[in-house]
């Protein structure tokens, strides 16, 4: 294959958000979050994702603002680098290669020019906190090997470091200790709770820890779901601590707010728990967050908070604890049962999403469309429950019909099975239930499948168990003189030999069913439920079965546990070929003959995409995951492609979505990453402008008089006035990249002060061109309301006419150099 | 404004509410309102994803509105490896959105940050702004208004480029021809204009009204001999206010022909158009339009040259409320917007009211010239506009739904190995059979019950009343009967009942057996009674599989806990009790119709031996025991001493039943088990 490096494995969606505690902006408009290997800005408002950052080449582990500069972002990962970003335009501004593994980040503000990481240097469990200085250059690239250690022996998490009051100290916490480094002393003090022999403390492990932002307070949490809180922590004999007790279970996460009135924590009953004044009486709630908090954070500017929940989501919360808004990825609490379906309708992803739901995931927009409660139980949050899990869907009859098996295991012999078979009601546009099943099978559903032909006159329903009967379900009429209606009742239940029916597959036009029972494939005809005929490979377990399609529906596909693909023609009814292939997952095109299987070896997954009529398969891809590849499906195009290339065409039709074991959804794209590019370079760049409001007349009126002020009185002094060029802060302003320039807080009093001479050359540059081009053709009535403005400020001259001499007050200097701090945006536009 | 976008009071401006869907594959559909709120519904989902309202929007009620070309995210950055899995992110993201107001400002929205994000007055529209449209690539936006002049926006830095008068009266539409190059803009006449120069083109006259719409048609021109500039040869389609007709005009190179080549004919004024542009001249033009009165024409038509008649449409799409109950007419309701899907087979409508719309994708069939949707959307009137945050949908579960556990018919269909595929059917056949039997003994019956009526005035009606209900199916009757508690009256009601009325009884029994589990406590002691009186009567039917499988599953699945602890114990009760019973039997005087069926039952006796060998006569006999006795066994004690002062009613048919189940019990029962149970 000519063409293999063409055809790209791409992630698509459904990265954990939850990895590390989400950031916001130093103005709360922004929430950014780690996912895989890329940083996600999301807008609190609108739960869009804005920018994604994508550089790192591992894992991202930590991210934080930059204390000197908000507009700005560090990030750390696994690839040991740190990131500075530039979030507002998505632009990477600076890497520094540390060459270490990096598992966590923490800026302060009192250390400018450091940042702090946790690395393990050693041994594999031996975890440092150490500093690392970032050297200023303009290049790109800064190797950043300056490492001072700070704490050693720490726990790797990012939740048991915490830095307080201003960078004061720094508090870490491992087992059963909490060590308080303080900076200025460079001393560390080290607390002991009673350890886990003693049964009284048997949990009482720290898990996460936070400090005051004020004051010399630590705040800890511990597995059995107590918070204590350390006061007088700089004294190792008179220090004292307090508990708060409302989590019953390990408590997750803590965080104090902004001003340090309240402290915020989370754990597994999801419920988050706002402690006022740090006082037991105290309490707000805001329950039913519907998984695990595993992260609280806050947003500088205290208005908002967030929490990441084990379930891929990321809730903002109001500070008054109202939820906000959801940023919620392909949920990943669970295990996947169900494997990948495609919802007709909607044409929508499903899978199992929240715990007894369905989740209904569109592909087309990257983002959750919504959940189905199946199960309808309130879920309790606990560990050791055994909950009621959603193992089985499927649609039928192109989307009007949805089975759902649901089970309950306590012990062995205790199983709990229940079958709902739900009917798209056109007339409401939801499901409604038909038909509920008690017990369906007496053992496991293995296979539940509809027969999806296309003239069919009744829905037909076929469930597999491992009680060695499959059932066939159909649709009667059961109206009564009391009302018409349908419901579902068992045709017939087929066995062999009592092996267990592990597979069950219809035929494309739905005459034949195929049901594996262990190694034996049997096929019934589907009018009368009469055995025609049995394969028997003696090669393992069936583990997938499928029937060919179009052309190719005289064969039937079996892949057995034994590594064996085998292909059966049904009409001599013997095997055609067999492959030693060891098949995780086969899922045929609902659109052409092909039918993609993925392979596991000892290296990665391979896929291979053949037509069960040609030996050679159409195309293989070796190593398309290093993991275990789960589920498969393939999704039908809406608009179909036309490749021509061998290795394109079987994705003209459909393309192929696949599900690893960490969860990670991928894909198939086959467009260069240069062609993927292309379009930025039209991206539609709109400047922000926004018309005055009422307080800007108020305070930008002032301002703007004092600009005018300030630069006329310089003009009057002036006898010669610079050109702009000539000026070096200027011209290294303007012609270096926005991306490489040092802080602004750095050029900004170099600019000022070269600014000020230079009003009135720079204001004719800011004027875009086209206007320039274009001002002879407008209209009177925008040149009038110019004119009306210059009135404004002409009688506001010589109001203040006799001013104008004034030498630049101290005050005015330094209101004007905030000014230009705010603005200094516009440097990157120009 | 009324709510669904009827009654529009100013006939300049666009009928009905200003709504358009996302460019690119239809994710969003906005709407502005007439109370000056801006929402923006997902259309997947059919969830509200944002509101907003401008800060003039009483004043200032936005009056058109139109989403800017797809914005195009950087994707990847150039540095990465090949190997390397990347996002796919959200592509194609769709963000801002021009909204013209009725005061004459512009502003854009950003859809992605919730927010304003500027404001286009500055040398603008002094009166309402009537259309917008965006620029395909170069970023501009162009605006119409009733102040008679068009504008050109640069959108990067939101100043005014160009300016100009349009038309004599207000400029009411406008549409950028596909290349980009030329502008059509419409008062009372159409005009065509060069963007580079600002001059007219092409004049078109026809509508006599205000044209409220204008949309290209087509990409490409008809025929690709002749050199293609771009917009010659293109067809454009208008509507008009208080128009039925939507013109075809198409751009001609000699500036002679200024009217229509044809027109389509719609109910009422078009508020909303959608059409997917061919691709090839094969292809037709699917063009969608929404008219004021909530209906939705479909037009399929491959657009060649002139037509004199107007043409009327392929389909026309309805929707209506259910109607609750038969004397209540369905309501139509209206639809908003409508949008083709980027496969072209199938349709976005929205409809409803403005405020809660419904977002439907609905497959399109060519064949159908009406189609008329039935739609429930009175759970949609609540006022509950503020974004859900949980995104859970609970489907429907109410108590029409149809319950099946085990036992239940239709939860498991007969078990048989597969060979015994004929015997099913002979099966079938018999039931049928038997249909008629049973049939005919109740016509028997009749006599039967009037005889017993004569003959034993002063007995407990009990049998009788059951024979009659069973026969007449009177449930009043069957609850009197079947409801008591009375053992004693069980007893003799089943004594006394006639045969033929046995198999009807048990089928009523296992019906309620089925239902709730109180009324099933009373039915197993009906059952007891009636399967130890009767059991050698119901071992010599040839059909009693069949008909009572249902009973047989019922019990089977109902005494699976501990299945054969519950057989050995229902087999020793039955044991004993016979036992006694035989060596307390007397001679007693049964009613005359028991002693025919006597003779009668004899008469078969020999075939009943044979048959009695099939094992599942047995089972379900014994498991029936076994029930009981599981459930009340307190009760089951009390009762074998009242049986065994009965024993003298019981007749012949009991001794036959237990030697039979002697023998059974003796053959299947291990000696430890036994003793286990004693």
């Amino acid at each position: 294959m000519v063409e293999e490096e063409s055809v790209r494995v791409v992630r698509c969606g459904g990265s954990e958000l939850n990895f590390r505690r989400a950031v916001f902006s130093a103005d709360s408009k922004y929430i950014f979050c780690v996912s895989g290997d890329f940083v996600k800005v999301h807008s609190t408002a609108t739960e869009e994702c804005v920018h994604i950052l994508q550089g790192h080449r591992n894992l991202v582990t930590g991210i934080q603002l930059n204390p000197n500069n908000h507009l700005q972002l560090y990030s750390c990962s696994f690839d040991g680098t740190v990131k500075l970003w530039d979030y507002v335009d998505g632009i990477l501004i600076k890497t520094f290669v540390v060459g270490l593994k990096l598992h966590a980040l923490f800026t302060l503000p009192s250390a400018e020019d450091s940042v702090f990481v946790i690395i393990n240097k050693e041994k594999p469990d031996v975890f440092q906190l150490v500093s690392v200085k970032l050297p200023k250059s303009s290049s790109q690239e800064i190797e950043a090997k300056e490492l001072s250690f700070v704490l050693d022996y720490i726990n790797q998490s990012p939740k048991c470091i915490a830095f307080g009051n201003e960078g004061e100290y720094v508090a870490a916490v491992r087992d059963f200790y909490l060590s308080v480094y303080f900076f200025k002393k460079k001393t560390t003090s080290r607390f002991t709770l009673s350890s886990s022999r003693n049964k009284k403390h048997a949990k009482n492990n720290f898990t996460c820890v936070a400090c005051h932002p004020k004051e010399d307070c630590i705040a800890t949490g511990h597995k059995d779901g107590k918070i204590r809180l350390w006061r007088n922590f700089d004294d190792d004999k008179k220090y004292t601590y307090t508990c708060l007790h409302w989590h019953h279970d390990m408590v997750m996460d803590l965080a104090f707010s902004v001003t340090g009135t309240s402290l915020l924590s989370g754990g597994r009953e999801s419920v988050l728990v706002e402690w006022r004044d740090a006082t037991e009486k105290n309490k707000e709630f805001l329950p039913r967050l519907g998984a695990t908090i595993e992260h609280i954070s806050v947003s500088p500017a205290g208005d908002l908070f967030c929490t990441s929940h084990s379930d891929n989501k990321i809730i903002v919360i109001h500070r008054n604890l109202e939820a906000s808004a959801v940023i919620q990825g392909l949920v990943k609490d669970s295990n996947i049962f169900t494997g990948l379906m495609v919802d007709p309708r909607t044409k929508a992803l499903v899978l199992n999403g929240k715990p007894g739901h369905l989740q209904f995931y569109s592909l087309q927009h990257d983002k959750q469309l919504y959940n189905l409660d199946i199960i309808q139980q309130e879920y309790i949050n606990d560990y050791g429950l055994i909950q009621i899990e959603l193992t089985k869907a499927a649609f039928g009859c192109y989307g009007n019909w949805l089975a759902t098996v649901e089970q309950r295991q306590e012990k062995e012999t205790e199983l709990e099975l229940q079958m709902k078979l739900w009917m798209y009601n056109k007339k409401t546009q939801g499901f409604v239930l038909n038909t509920k099943v008690n017990m369906p099978h007496e053992d496991h559903i293995t296979a539940v499948c509809f027969c999806n032909a296309e003239k069919l006159e009744n829905p037909t329903l076929v469930t597999s168990s491992k009680d060695g009967h499959f059932k066939v379900w159909i649709l009667t009429d059961d109206s009564d003189i009391y009302k018409k209606a349908v419901g579902w009742t068992c045709d017939f239940v087929g066995s062999y030999h009592k092996y267990q029916a592990t597979n069950c597959c219809f035929s494309e036009d739905g005459s034949l069913l195929a049901v594996s029972f262990e190694e034996i494939v049997t096929i019934w005809d589907s009018e009368t439920w009469e055995l025609k005929c049995t394969f028997c490979q003696r090669a393992g377990k069936i583990r997938h079965l499928c029937f060919g399609r179009l052309t190719c529906s005289k064969y039937l596909l079996g892949a057995t546990e034994n590594g064996i693909l085998c292909c059966w023609n049904l009409l001599s009814c013997a095997l055609e070929w067999s492959a030693k292939l060891n098949v995780r997952v086969m899922e045929p095109d609902p659109n052409s003959e092909n039918i993609a299987a993925i392979s596991r070896s000892s290296v990665g997954s391979d896929l291979f995409v053949f037509k069960p009529s040609e030996p050679r398969p159409l195309y293989i891809q070796k190593n398309i995951s290093r993991e275990e590849v789960q589920w498969g499906v393939f999704v039908p195009r809406d608009v179909p492609e036309s490749f021509t290339s061998e290795a394109y065409q079987w994705l003209n039709r459909s393309q192929f979505y696949f599900l690893t074991k960490s969860q990670s959804l991928l894909t198939f794209s086959t467009k260069s990453p240069e062609e993927k590019l292309t379009p930025t370079s039209k991206q539609l760049l709109a400047e922000e402008s926004l018309p005055t409001t009422p307080f800007y007349f108020i305070l930008g009126k002032h301002r703007e008089q004092q600009d005018e002020k300030i630069n006329e009185a310089f003009e009057s002094e002036l006898v010669q006035l610079p050109l702009t060029e000539n000026i070096p802060a200027i011209s290294e302003l303007l012609h270096t990249p926005a991306h490489v320039l040092p802080s602004a807080s750095f050029l900004c009093s170099k600019f000022v002060s070269s600014l000020l001479l230079s009003k009135e050359t720079k204001s004719g540059e800011e004027i875009p061109e086209d206007v320039d081009m274009e001002e002879g053709k407008e209209s009177d009535d925008s040149d009038k309301e110019n004119d009306f403005t210059e009135k404004i400020q002409d009688t506001n001259n010589t109001d203040l006419g006799e001013d104008l001499l004034h030498q630049l007050s101290k005050s005015e200097e330094k209101e004007l150099r905030k000014f230009r701090k705010v603005d200094y945006s516009w440097i990157t536009v120009l | 404004m009324a709510a669904g976008g009827r009654g529009v009071a100013d006939p300049l401006s666009p009928a009905g509410v200003p709504c358009a869907f996302s460019p690119l594959n239809q994710a969003y559909f906005a709407l502005a309102s007439a109370d000056g709120q801006l929402r923006v519904w997902e259309t997947a989902n059919n969830r509200l994803h944002q509101e907003y309202v401008p800060s003039a929007h009483l004043s200032g009620t936005c009056t058109c509105l139109a989403w800017a070309p797809a914005r195009l995210q950087a994707k990847e950055s150039p540095q990465r490896k090949k190997r390397k899995s990347e996002a796919i992110g959200p592509s194609n993201q769709i963000d801002l959105l021009a909204l013209g107001t009725a005061v004459g400002s512009i502003l854009l929205y950003s859809t992605v940050k919730g927010e304003l994000h500027s404001k286009l007055i500055s040398g603008g529209h002094d009166n309402k702004v009537n259309c917008i449209q965006w620029h395909q690539d170069n970023g501009c936006l162009y605006s119409c208004s009733d102040d008679k002049h068009i504008v050109e926006w640069n959108t990067q830095t939101c100043k005014v480029k160009c300016k100009w008068k349009g038309d004599n009266s207000s400029v009411s539409s406008l549409c950028i021809s596909p290349d980009g190059k030329m502008l059509l803009s419409a008062g009372r006449t159409i005009k065509l204009w060069v963007l580079e120069t600002k001059e007219i083109y092409r004049h078109f006259t026809g509508h006599a009204t205000p044209v409220s719409s204008l949309v290209f048609t087509t990409v490409r021109p008809p025929s690709e001999s002749q050199p293609f500039d771009g917009v010659t040869g293109l067809y454009f389609l208008s509507g008009a206010v208080h128009d039925r007709l939507l013109n075809v005009w198409q751009v001609r190179s000699e500036n002679k022909e200024k009217n229509a080549v044809m027109s389509f004919t719609v109910t009422d004024e078009p508020v909303y158009i959608d059409l997917t542009l061919s691709e090839n001249k094969e292809e037709p033009v699917k063009l969608a339009v929404v008219c004021k009165d909530g209906q939705v024409h479909l037009f399929e038509h491959i657009l060649n040259g002139y037509c004199k008649k107007p043409l009327t449409s392929n389909c026309t799409i309805q929707i209506v409320t259910p109607g609750k109950g038969k004397k209540s007419t369905p309501k139509p309701i209206p639809i908003l917007a409508a949008g083709f899907c980027s496969d072209k087979m199938s349709l976005l409508l929205v409809y409803g009211n403005w405020f809660q719309p419904t977002i439907e994708r609905v497959a399109l069939s060519s064949k159908e010239p009406h189609m008329c949707l039935v739609r429930d959307i009175s759970n949609c009137w609540a006022p509950k506009v503020e974004t859900a945050i949980t995104k859970v949908r609970t489907p429907v579960m109410n108590s029409e739904a149809k319950v099946l556990v085990p036992g239940v018919p239709g939860h498991h269909a007969a078990i048989k190995p597969p060979p015994s595929q004929t015997e099913e059917v002979e099966s079938k056949r018999k039931l049928g059979e038997n249909e008629i039997s049973i049939e005919e003994r109740l016509g028997a019956l009749d006599i039967d019950t009037k005889k017993e009526k004569d003959d034993l005035p002063q007995t407990n009606s009990f049998p009788v009343l059951l024979t009659q209900g069973l026969e007449s199916n009177d449930f009043e009757m069957l609850n009197k009967v079947l409801q008591t508690r009375n053992l004693n009256l069980i007893k003799r009601t089943v004594l006394r009942m006639p045969l033929h009325a046995v198999i009807p009884l048990l089928q009523e029994l296992t019906k309620r057996l089925q239902g709730h589990p109180n009324s099933a406590v009373l039915m197993v002691q009906w059952l007891k009674c009636v399967l130890t009186v009767h059991a050698s009567y119901l071992s010599t039917l040839p059909d009693l599989v069949p008909q009572l499988g249902t009973l047989y599953q019922l019990m089977e699945s109902r005494v699976k806990t501990f299945q054969k602890l519950s057989h050995l114990h229902g087999k020793l009760i039955l044991l004993i009790t016979q036992v006694t019973a035989s060596e307390k039997s007397k001679g007693m005087t049964c009613p005359e119709q028991k002693a025919k069926l006597v003779y009668e039952e004899e008469s078969s006796e020999e075939e009943s031996d044979d048959e009695i060998e099939k094992d599942s006569d047995d089972n379900w006999d014994e498991d029936e025991e076994d029930k009981e006795s599981e459930k009340d066994e307190d009760v089951d004690e009390e009762e074998e001493e009242e049986d065994a002062e009965e024993k003298d009613e019981e007749n012949g048919e009991d001794r036959d039943v237990a030697s039979e189940k002697e023998l059974n019990g003796d053959s299947d029962l291990d000696p430890e088990n036994e003793s286990e149970e004693e």
